[in-house]
C-alpha cells in the first residue's frame, strides 16, 4: 500500500501533470496530421524526455502514444488519409461513413472505444501483467510463425474487391520487406550496392508514400476540386454512445481482448491488432456484406483493439524488457537511460515507479475524451480549407515527415517511390492495406520460419508438435480452407 | 492508367521471374536447407501464380486494350499535373541540400498552388507561411536537421 501512496505522490505534482497535458496536445496534433505517426511522435519526444525525471518522462510517452493513436482516426475518417498506421485498417470504412454524412458516428465511436480500449488494456496490464507475459514468453518461433501467417491471411480477407489483387498487394509488401540486410542469413538482398538500402525500406516514409502521397497525386491530377460529399460539419459525437455500447458490446469486448493479447505479444502492436480485429469482425459479422460501405461494426472492434493493444504492449516491455511494439521499443531505451532497467527487478525494487506509470495510463485514457473532443471540433476546419491549398501543404508535411524519419533524403526518395507505386496500385484496384501489412509482418514471418526450420532440421511436421502452435496452425488452415470453399462456390455459381 | 489483365499478368510474371532468378544468387546458410533465397523465392512463386491467373483470365475474357485511361486521366492536363507533382518532389530531393529547405520548399509550394489555380496573393501567403511554420516547428522545436544550403538559419 505504501508503494501505491508513493505512486500517487509521484504523479500528483504539477510537473508531471503539465508534462502529461502538453504531451497529450502534442500527440493529438501529430496524430491528426496525416503522415506523422504515433511512433514518430514518440521518437521526436525522446530528446525532450532526457531533461525530465523518470516518471514524467515515461508519462509523456504513454499519453502521447494514446492521443496519437486516437487522433490518427480523425484524418482517416474525414480525409481517408490514416494519421497513423493503426488507423489504416478502417480508414476506408470510416471515410465511407463520412461520405454518407455520418462522420460524428465514426469519430464518436473512435473516441469512446479508444478510451475504453485503453482502460481495458491498462486493467489487464495492472492485474495480469506477470501471468500474461509468462504465457507469451513460452511462445517459440513456431507459434510466432503461425501468428504472422494468420495476420497475413487476414490481410487477404481485408481486400474487398478481389482476393487475387489482395494477394498481389501482399506479395509486393512481402517483397519490400525482404530488401536489405535484416534477414536470418544476414545477406544483403536487392540492395544493388546502395548503403542506405542495407537497412531496408523504412516503414514510415513507405506508409506516407502509399497512403498520403498517392492521394495527393490523385487530387492534384483531378485539379483538386473541393472535398466531395464529405460532411460539412461533424455533429454531436456523444449522441450515439449509448446505442453503440448496447449494440456492439460484443464487438467491443472481442476487440479489447484480442487487442490486449496481440499487444502483449512481443513484436506485434496496435496496427496488427487493428487489422486482425477488423478482419475478424467482418468474418463473424451477421452482415459482412455491409463492410466497406460505411458500417460502424468493424470500426468499433478495431478501434477497441488498437488502443487496448497500446497499453498491453507494455506488459512484455515492463516485465521482461521485450518491446511489444515500436513505441515500447523506444521507451525501453529511455528507461535504461533513466536507470530504470525494465525487468522483474523493477517490480521488486521500484514498485512505486511502476504504479505511477499505471496511474498515468489511467489518467491518459481519461483525458483522451475531453481533449479528443476538442481535437475533433478543431479538425472540422480541415474541411473548410480548400483542397487546392491543402494538398500542396500536405505534400510539404509528407516530405518533411519522411525526411524526419530517417534524417536524410533517402526517406523522401522512398516516400516518392511508394507514392507513385500506391497511385498505380489504386488505379488498378489493387488494395494498399495488405501491402503495408506485408511490409510489417514479412520480417517476423521469415525470421520465425527460418529459425523453426533450423531447429527442426527441415521438418514441416514440427510446426504442429507444440500444442499452441498446432492450434494456431489449424486455425490458419481452417481460414484458408473456408476461403477456398468460398471461391469454389462462387466459381460454380457463375453463369 | 489502368493495365488490362493480360498486361498486368505479364508484368507480374516478368517481375516474379526476375526476383526468383536473382534470389538464387543469394548464398545459403552453411548446412541448412533454407537460407536467404527461400523467402524471396516463395514470394516470386506466389506473385508469378497471381500473374498467371490474371494472364489466363485476360486470354479467356473479352479482348481489352493493354492500357486504358481511367475516367479522370482523360481530363485534359490531369497526367501533366501528376507529373509536375512528382517532378516537384524530385526537385526537392535534388535541390534541398545545395540550395536549402526554405527557398526550395517555398518554390515547390508556389508551383503547385499556381498549378491548382489558387489566386496569386493566396499562393504567396500559403507558400511562404507554410514553409516558415514547418521550418520553425521541425528545425527549432523538433530538432530535425532540415538542409540549410545557401540560406542563413532563420532567427528562431
Amino acid at each position: 500500500m505504501d508503494a501505491i501512496a508513493a505512486a500517487f505522490e509521484l504523479v500528483a505534482t504539477w510537473q508531471v501533470l503539465a508534462a502529461v497535458l502538453s504531451a497529450a496536445l502534442f500527440g493529438l496534433l501529430v496524430g491528426a496530421i496525416p503522415g506523422l505517426t504515433a511512433t514518430m511522435a514518440i521518437a521526436l519526444l525522446v530528446p525532450i524526455t532526457f531533461f525530465m525525471d523518470p516518471v514524467p518522462a515515461v508519462g509523456t510517452m504513454v499519453t502521447c502514444a494514446a492521443m496519437a493513436i486516437f487522433a490518427g482516426d480523425i484524418p482517416g475518417t474525414l480525409l481517408r488519409i490514416p494519421g497513423t498506421p493503426a488507423s489504416a485498417a478502417y480508414a476506408e470504412e470510416a471515410y465511407a461513413l463520412t461520405r454518407k454524412g455520418q462522420a460524428e458516428l465514426a469519430l464518436g465511436a473512435n473516441l469512446l472505444f479508444s478510451a475504453i480500449g485503453g482502460l481495458f488494456g491498462t486493467a489487464v496490464l495492472i492485474f495480469a501483467a506477470p501471468t500474461l507475459a509468462e504465457i507469451a514468453l513460452k511462445f517459440s518461433s513456431f507459434e510466432y510463425f503461425w501468428m504472422a501467417l494468420l495476420g497475413l491471411t487476414c490481410a487477404a480477407f481485408l481486400s474487398v474487391a478481389s482476393p487475387i489483387n489482395g494477394v498481389i498487394s501482399l506479395c509486393i509488401g512481402l517483397f519490400v520487406a525482404t530488401i536489405g540486410l535484416n534477414n536470418p542469413a544476414g545477406v544483403p538482398r536487392f540492395t544493388f550496392g546502395s548503403t542506405e538500402m542495407l537497412a531496408g525500406i523504412d516503414f514510415i516514409p513507405a506508409m506516407i508514400g502509399l497512403f498520403a502521397v498517392s492521394e495527393v497525386l490523385r487530387n492534384i491530377a483531378a485539379g483538386a476540386p473541393r472535398w466531395e460529399i464529405v460532411q460539412e460539419r461533424v455533429g454531436n459525437v456523444f449522441r450515439h454512445w449509448g446505442g453503440l455500447i448496447v449494440t456492439y458490446w460484443r464487438q467491443q469486448l472481442r476487440g479489447n481482448i484480442l487487442g490486449t493479447i496481440i499487444g502483449a505479444l512481443p513484436g506485434a502492436g496496435a496496427d496488427i491488432a487493428a487489422w486482425v480485429s477488423y478482419a475478424i469482425s467482418r468474418r463473424f459479422s451477421r452482415t459482412p456484406e455491409k463492410f466497406g460501405t460505411g458500417h460502424i461494426e468493424g470500426i468499433v472492434e478495431s478501434t477497441s483493439a488498437n488502443n487496448s493493444s497500446l497499453s498491453s504492449a507494455w506488459i512484455p516491455a515492463l516485465v521482461f524488457g521485450i518491446p511489444g511494439d515500436t513505441i515500447t521499443a523506444i521507451v525501453i531505451g529511455v528507461l535504461y537511460v533513466k536507470g530504470l532497467n525494465p525487468g522483474p527487478t523493477l517490480f521488486l525494487f521500484n514498485p512505486q515507479n511502476i504504479y505511477a506509470v499505471f496511474l498515468i495510463f489511467v489518467l491518459a485514457n481519461l483525458v483522451l475524451i475531453p481533449l479528443g473532443w476538442v481535437a475533433i471540433k478543431l479538425a472540422k476546419r480541415l474541411l473548410q480549407v480548400p483542397r487546392a491549398v491543402l494538398m500542396p501543404i500536405i505534400l510539404a508535411f509528407c516530405i518533411v515527415g519522411a525526411f524526419a524519419s530517417t534524417n536524410s533524403m533517402y526517406g523522401v526518395i522512398v516516400m516518392l517511390a511508394f507514392g507513385v507505386l500506391g497511385f498505380f496500385m489504386e488505379e488498378n484496384e489493387i488494395p494498399l492495406a495488405p501491402c503495408i501489412l506485408g511490409i510489417v509482418i514479412g520480417p517476423i514471418l521469415e525470421k520465425n520460419f527460418v529459425t523453426s526450420m533450423i531447429k527442426s532440421g527441415g521438418s514441416f511436421f514440427s510446426f504442429f508438435e507444440r500444442p499452441i502452435a498446432a492450434g494456431l496452425g489449424i486455425l490458419v488452415i481452417l481460414v484458408w480452407a473456408s476461403l477456398l470453399v468460398g471461391w469454389a462456390r462462387a466459381w460454380r455459381r457463375r453463369p | 492508367m489502368r493495365f488490362s489483365d493480360r498486361m498486368l499478368g505479364g508484368v507480374l510474371i516478368a517481375f516474379a521471374l526476375a526476383v526468383g532468378i536473382y534470389s538464387q544468387t543469394f548464398p545459403d546458410i552453411p548446412g541448412q536447407q533454407y537460407g536467404a533465397a527461400a523467402f524471396p523465392t516463395a514470394i516470386a512463386v506466389a506473385l508469378g501464380g497471381c500473374g498467371l491467373i490474371l494472364f489466363a483470365r485476360g486470354l479467356l475474357g473479352p479482348r481489352e486494350p493493354l492500357i486504358t485511361l481511367t475516367e479522370w486521366t482523360r481530363v485534359p492536363g490531369a497526367l501533366l499535373a501528376a507529373l509536375v507533382t512528382i517532378l516537384a518532389v524530385v526537385a526537392y530531393i535534388l535541390l534541398a541540400r545545395p540550395v536549402g529547405f526554405v527557398p526550395v520548399m517555398a518554390a515547390i509550394l508556389a508551383v503547385l498552388l499556381v498549378l491548382l489555380r489558387v489566386p496569386w496573393w493566396q499562393t504567396a501567403i500559403f507558400a511562404v507561411g507554410t514553409t516558415l511554420v514547418i521550418d520553425f516547428v521541425f528545425r527549432s522545436v523538433l530538432l530535425v536537421p532540415l538542409p540549410l544550403g545557401i540560406m542563413p538559419r532563420l532567427p528562431w
